[in-house]
C-alpha cells in the first residue's frame, strides 16, 4: 500500500514553506475532516481484529463456557496443520485464479464491444449493469435453479450433458456451477474498468501502427494491451480480492458440500455455526492474513502503481 | 471501422445482451411457475402454467415487506452517511496537506479488502454489548464503513478534477478553507456524491454475511437473509417459485436505478480505479 | 453522530415493544404453515401474550440463531421451539429454565415414549414434548403389485433396494449433506441394534460406537442403494422436498419420509397409488427403529418473564393445541392424547394414524450429547456423498468424530 502516494501540489508544497500557520489550520482542518471516517472503520474493523487475535489464543466454545482455556498458538497449529483447512484455501485460490482469468477475457471482449459500438449504447451498458447491481444471493438462487436436476433447464440445453446429470452430486461440476455464478455477476465490473482503460488508449498510435500494416492481432498485443497494463492490473487486483472471499455463492448453491468450501466459509461455520470463538478467530486472523498476502503478491509482482492507475502520475 | 469488425460488434452485442439478461429471464420465468409444478420438478424454461399467485403470495408475506423496508431504510441511511463522512475525508485527501493522509489511505485500502466473514463473531459480541444486535444501526455502521473505502476512492478521483483555481480565488476573496470549500466545491462535486451514493446503495442492498449474523427478527432483517426464512407448503423445501418472486422483486429497484443513471454508474465505477 | 444513531435504535426499540401492561412472551418458531401462531394465540391470556418470531428453515441455522443469543444471555428470548438433537446442547449450557417437578411429570405421562426420552437430558425433562414426528415407509401399490412384493410383511432395505433395482423404479431417501441424512444414518445404525456413541453423560469424552457391526450393516445399506439402479439422480442432494417430487415421478417406487407428506399429494393422492408400511429393517429378523424427529418447547433461562413462560408450556403443549397445530401443519402430536382429538383423527386414514403412533413408540432419537452437532456434522463430512460409502466408512467417521471433539480436526 506504500504505492499509494498523495497528491502533491506545488501550491500546497510552497504555502507550506511560506506560512506554518496555515499549514497548521490546514494540518487540524484535514485531520478532523478525514475523523469521522477513520473512527468508524477502527471501530467496525481494527477492534473487532484485535479481539479476534486475543480470542485466537484460546481453547473456547461459546455453548461450553467454562471450558475456556488459554492455549497460546495451539489453534494455530490445529488449523495449519488440517486437511480441511488447506483443501478450502486451496479450493479458494482455485476460484480465484480461475474465476479472474475469465473474467479478464470476457470482460476484455465486452469492453471491445463497449468500445467500438455506435449504436445502442444505453441499451448495452444498462443491461451489462444488471449483473453487477443484483443481489448476489439472488443470482447464485438463479443459478442454482438453473442447474438443479429438477428445475433446471441447464441439463436440456447443453448438448451432450445427460438428462439427469446432478451438477451439485459431485466436486468439480459443482465448483463449475459455483464458478458460473461468479463469472457471470462479476464481469461486468472487470469489463468496465477495462472499458476505462482502453478509452485512454490513443487512437492515433492505433492509426499508425495500422498504416504501418500491422495486423489486428499485432495491435492488440503490441499497441492496446501495453497501453492497459495499468488498468488491468487494478481490474485484477480488485477481482482478485474479491473473489477470494467468496461466500454468499457457496453458501446458497452447496453449503459447502462436495468439498466446495472456500476460506471464508470454513471462517463462518468454526465461527457462527459451530461457536468455535477460539479456533474460528485464527481462521478470521488466517483469513485477513491471506487476503494481506496476496493483495501484496499482486502489487509486488505485477508491478501494479495504484497512484499512477488513478492518474497521478 | 470496416464492414467485417461491425458484424464482430453486433455479434458481441447479442453475446452480451443474452450472457447478461439470460438469468434474469429465468429467474422471472420461474416465479411465474406454480409450486406445483415446481415441486413436481419442472426443468423447461418456461412455466407449463403460467400463474400469478407467487407474487399475490409474496404481496401478502408481511415479513418479507418488513423485510424489504428494512433493506430500503437501512442501505439509504447507510449510503447518505457514507457519502457525507467520505465526501468530508475525500476533500481533506484530494485537497490538503496533513499529517497522517497516508495512513487514512491505507487503511481505507485495507478495509476495502477486508474479509467480512472474519468481523462477524466480534461485531456480533460487541453490538451485543453496545445493544445495537438486532437494530438498524447495527447493520448501518457496518455498511457505511465498508463502503467508505469505494466512496472516498470515487470521491477523491473526482474531486481532483474539479478546477480548484476557483477554490483559489474565493481564498483570496477572503473566504476561509471551509467556505471556499462549501460554496465552490460542493456544487462542483455533487456529481461525484451521487455516483459515490449509488455504488454504496448497492453494497448496503447487497450485503449477506451480516445481515444473517446481526439480526433475527424482522425489525432489522433484509431481504437477502429473508430469503432463508421462506417456507412452501411442507417445512423441508423451499419454495422456488416464491424465492424466484421475491428475487424478481427486490432487482426491480436495482433495475429501476441502472436505467435511470446508467451513464453516472459507469463513470463513477471507472474513475474510482482508473481516470476514465 | 453515534449518539444519533444510538437514538434512533431508542426510537426503533420503543417503537416495537408497544405492551401496555400485560407482558409480551416471544416464542421462537421454526417455520411452519401457521400451526405455532395460532397455538400462541390460543394460549394468550390476560396475564400475558404470546407473539411469534421465525426462525430460518434449517434446523442447523435455528440452533446457531438461538444459541448465539442465548449465549449472550438475551432476554429477548422467552420461548423456543426446539430440534431434538439440540435439545441436550441447550440444557447442558445452561439455556434453558427448569421445569418444575410436577410439570415434569405431567408432561412424561402425557407423552410417547420417544418424545419424552427425546426431552430429557441429565435426568430432566428439559422442554415440554409439542409434535412428534416419524418417517415411514411409503410406497406405490402399482410399483409393488408389478414387482410383486408383499408389503403386508416387515420388509429389510435390501429387499426394497433389489425390489426397485430389478423393475426400474426409485428409492426417494435424503441423503444431501445436511441434518436428514444423519437422521437416515441414525436410523439404520439404530436398526442393527448399534448407536453412534454411548455414555454421554461425559461429554466430549462420550464413547463414539458409529465403528461396529451395525455401522458396517447401516454402510452396507447406504452404498446398496447409491450404486444400485433404484438409487435417484439426485441422491447426493436429496432432502424431504425433492424426496416427494422422486416419489411422484413416473419411476417412483419406494420413500422414507415423515408423516406431513401425506398432505402434500392432494385430495386423490397419486390416484390412490399410495401405501404406507413400517419403516424397513436394516438387518432381517430385527425391528426397525424410524427415525424421531419433532419439536420441543423450551422457556428460556435468561428471560425477564420466565416463570410466566415456563407456565405457558403448558398451554401451549396441551393435547387440544397439539391437535390445532396437526391441523394446521400435519405435524402430529407428541402424545396418545393428541392424537385422539377428532381433528387428528380426520387428518389420516385409521390405518396411517395406527401406523404412526406404532412407529414412535418404537422411534430412535438421534444420539442425546450436548455435542450433536459436532458428531452429526462429521457423520455428514465421512458419510457424504453416499456414493463412496464403504465398509471403510464407519471407521474412519469414528475417527474423525474423535478427532473433532478433542478439537485436533476442523470439522
Amino acid at each position: 500500500m506504500s504505492t499509494v502516494t498523495a497528491p502533491r501540489r506545488e501550491d500546497v508544497r510552497q504555502a507550506q514553506a511560506a506560512e506554518s500557520d496555515r499549514t497548521k489550520s490546514e494540518n487540524r482542518l484535514g485531520l478532523r475532516l478525514v475523523a469521522p471516517a477513520v473512527v468508524f472503520m477502527l471501530l467496525v474493523t481494527a477492534w473487532p481484529m484485535l479481539q479476534a487475535l486475543y480470542l485466537s489464543l484460546f481453547r473456547y466454545r461459546l455453548t461450553a463456557p467454562d471450558d475456556r482455556e488459554f492455549v497460546g498458538i495451539a489453534n494455530y497449529t490445529t488449523v495449519l496443520t488440517d486437511r480441511l483447512f488447506w483443501l478450502d484455501t486451496w479450493n479458494t485460490v482455485l476460484i480465484m485464479v480461475v474465476t479472474v482469468a475469465v473474467e479478464l477475457v470476457i470482460g476484455f471482449a465486452f469492453a471491445m464491444v463497449m468500445h467500438r459500438i455506435v449504436f445502442a449504447r444505453g441499451v448495452i451498458r444498462t443491461s451489462i449493469l444488471i449483473p453487477y447491481g443484483i443481489i448476489t444471493v439472488v443470482s447464485a438462487f438463479a443459478w442454482q435453479f438453473a442447474f438443479s436436476l429438477n428445475n433446471g433447464f441447464v441439463n436440456n440445453w447443453l448438448p451432450f450433458v445427460d438428462e439427469n446429470f446432478n451438477w451439485f452430486g459431485d466436486h468439480w461440476p459443482a465448483m463449475f456451477a459455483i464458478m458460473v455464478s461468479e463469472i457471470w455477476k462479476t464481469t461486468p465490473f472487470m469489463a468496465l474498468l477495462l472499458l476505462a482503460g482502453l478509452s485512454q488508449v490513443s487512437e492515433d498510435m492505433l492509426e499508425a501502427a495500422k498504416v504501418d500494416g500491422a495486423t489486428w492481432w499485432q495491435r492488440l498485443w503490441k499497441v492496446i494491451l501495453p497501453n492497459m497494463r495499468a488498468a488491468i492490473m487494478v481490474a485484477v487486483l480488485f477481482r482478485a480480492l474479491d473473489a477470494y472471499r467468496i461466500f454468499d455463492n457457496i453458501f446458497v448453491m452447496t453449503k459447502g458440500a462436495q468439498e466446495t468450501e472456500s476460506a471464508s466459509f470454513l471462517t463462518y461455520r468454526q465461527v457462527i455455526e459451530q461457536v468455535q470463538l477460539g479456533l474460528g478467530s485464527a481462521l478470521s486472523v488466517l483469513l485477513f492474513l491471506s487476503v494481506l498476502l496476496i493483495a501484496w503478491l499482486i502489487v509486488k509482482l505485477f508491478k501494479v502503481d495504484l497512484a499512477q492507475a488513478r492518474g497521478e502520475g | 471501422m470496416n464492414q467485417k469488425t461491425s458484424v464482430g460488434t453486433w455479434i458481441g452485442f447479442v453475446l452480451i445482451l443474452g450472457w447478461c439478461l439470460l438469468p434474469v429471464v429465468w429467474i422471472i420465468s420461474l416465479s411465474f411457475k406454480s409450486a406445483e409444478e415446481t415441486a413436481a420438478g419442472s426443468p423447461q424454461f418456461l412455466p407449463k402454467d403460467f400463474t400469478l399467485q407467487n407474487y399475490a403470495d409474496i404481496l401478502a408475506n408481511e415479513d418479507f415487506l418488513l423485510a424489504l423496508r428494512n433493506s430500503f431504510g437501512i442501505a439509504a441511511i447507510a449510503t447518505v452517511l457514507a457519502v457525507i463522512f467520505a465526501t468530508l475525508a475525500a476533500y481533506a485527501i484530494a485537497r490538503l496537506e496533513f499529517r497522517g493522509k497516508r495512513v487514512v489511505l491505507s487503511m481505507a485500502l485495507a478495509i476495502a479488502m477486508f474479509p467480512v466473514v472474519s468481523l462477524v463473531g466480534p461485531l456480533f459480541d460487541m453490538w451485543r454489548t453496545f445493544g445495537l444486535f438486532n437494530t438498524w444501526p447495527g447493520l448501518i455502521i457496518p455498511y457505511m464503513t465498508f463502503t467508505l473505502p469505494l466512496a472516498i476512492w470515487t470521491l477523491s478521483a473526482f474531486f481532483r478534477e474539479i478546477p480548484w483555481e476557483m477554490e483559489q480565488a474565493a481564498q483570496v476573496d477572503g473566504a476561509t478553507s471551509w467556505q471556499a470549500f462549501r460554496k465552490v466545491i460542493v456544487p462542483l462535486a455533487a456529481p461525484g456524491v451521487f455516483t459515490a451514493a449509488i455504488l454504496t446503495f448497492f453494497f448496503a442492498w447487497n450485503e449477506f454475511v451480516l445481515a444473517i449474523s446481526l439480526t433475527s427478527t424482522t425489525g432489522s432483517r433484509t431481504v437477502p437473509a429473508q430469503l432463508s426464512f421462506f417456507v412452501g407448503p411442507d417445512p423441508f423445501n423451499p419454495p422456488y417459485g416464491q424465492l424466484a418472486t421475491a428475487s424478481v422483486v427486490v432487482t426491480v429497484p436495482i433495475i429501476v436505478i441502472v436505467l435511470l443513471f446508467q451513464r453516472r454508474i459507469v463513470a463513477g465505477l471507472t474513475s474510482g480505479a482508473v481516470k476514465g | 453522530m453515534a449518539g444519533a444513531l444510538l437514538l434512533v435504535s431508542g426510537l426503533l426499540a420503543a417503537c416495537s415493544g408497544d405492551d401496555s401492561g400485560t407482558p409480551t412472551l416471544i416464542w421462537y418458531t421454526n417455520p411452519d404453515t401457521g400451526g405455532q401462531a395460532a397455538v400462541a394465540e390460543e394460549c394468550s391470556t390476560d396475564r400475558y401474550e404470546i407473539t411469534t418470531e421465525v426462525l430460518p428453515q434449517d434446523a442447523n441455522q435455528q440452533r446457531i440463531q438461538l444459541a448465539r443469543r442465548l449465549a449472550a444471555k438475551d432476554p429477548d428470548i422467552d420461548l423456543m421451539s426446539i430440534d431434538p438433537p439440540f435439545t441436550a446442547e441447550f440444557a447442558d449450557a445452561g439455556y434453558l429454565a427448569e421445569i418444575p417437578q410436577q410439570m415434569q411429570q405431567t408432561f412424561r405421562e402425557q407423552a410417547f415414549q420417544s418424545a419424552a426420552e427425546a426431552a430429557t437430558w441429565d435426568d430432566q425433562l428439559v422442554v415440554a414434548p409439542f409434535w412428534s414426528n416419524t418417517q415411514v415407509l411409503w410406497y406405490r401399490k402399482s410399483f409393488v403389485d408389478k414387482a410383486g412384493i408383499d408389503m403386508s410383511q416387515p420388509v429389510t432395505w435390501q429387499q426394497v433396494i433389489e425390489a426397485a433395482g430389478k423393475n426400474d423404479g426409485r428409492i426417494a431417501v435424503q441423503a444431501n449433506k445436511y441434518e436428514g441424512y444423519s437422521v437416515w444414518v441414525n436410523a439404520l445404525i439404530e436398526g442393527a441394534g448399534g448407536q453412534i456413541a454411548t455414555n454421554t453423560d461425559a461429554g466430549v469424552d462420550a464413547e463414539i460406537q458409529i465403528d461396529s457391526e451395525a455401522g458396517r450393516e447401516a454402510a452396507d445399506v447406504i452404498s446398496a442403494l447409491a450404486s444400485s439402479d433404484a438409487s435417484p439422480a439426485d441422491l447426493s442432494v436429496s432432502n424431504e422436498g425433492t424426496a416427494a417430487a422422486t416419489f411422484s415421478s413416473d419411476a417412483g417406487a419406494f420413500m422414507v419420509n415423515w408423516t406431513f407428506i401425506w398432505g402434500n399429494y392432494g385430495e386423490d393422492r397419486l390416484g390412490d397409488d399410495i401405501g404406507f408400511a413400517r419403516y424397513p429393517r436394516t438387518v432381517e429378523g430385527e425391528e426397525s427403529t424410524p427415525p424421531y424427529g419433532g419439536i420441543g418447547i423450551g422457556a428460556s433461562a435468561f428471560s425477564d418473564h420466565r416463570d410466566l413462560a415456563v407456565e405457558a408450556l403448558e398451554c401451549l403443549t396441551s393435547p387440544e393445541n397439539q391437535a390445532i397445530n396437526a391441523e394446521l401443519t400435519g405435524n402430529m402430536p407428541s402424545s396418545a392424547a393428541g392424537y385422539e382429538q377428532p381433528q387428528v383423527q380426520k387428518l389420516f386414514p385409521a390405518d396411517l394414524i395406527q401406523l404412526f403412533q406404532e412407529s414412535l413408540q418404537d422411534a430412535a432419537p438421534r444420539t442425546l450429547t450436548p455435542y450433536w452437532s459436532d458428531i452429526s456434522g462429521a457423520i455428514q463430512s465421512t458419510w457424504h456423498p453416499p456414493s463412496t460409502v464403504d465398509e471403510q466408512t464407519p471407521e474412519e467417521s469414528a475417527e474423525f468424530i474423535r478427532d473433532v471433539l478433542d478439537g485436533r480436526s476442523l470439522l
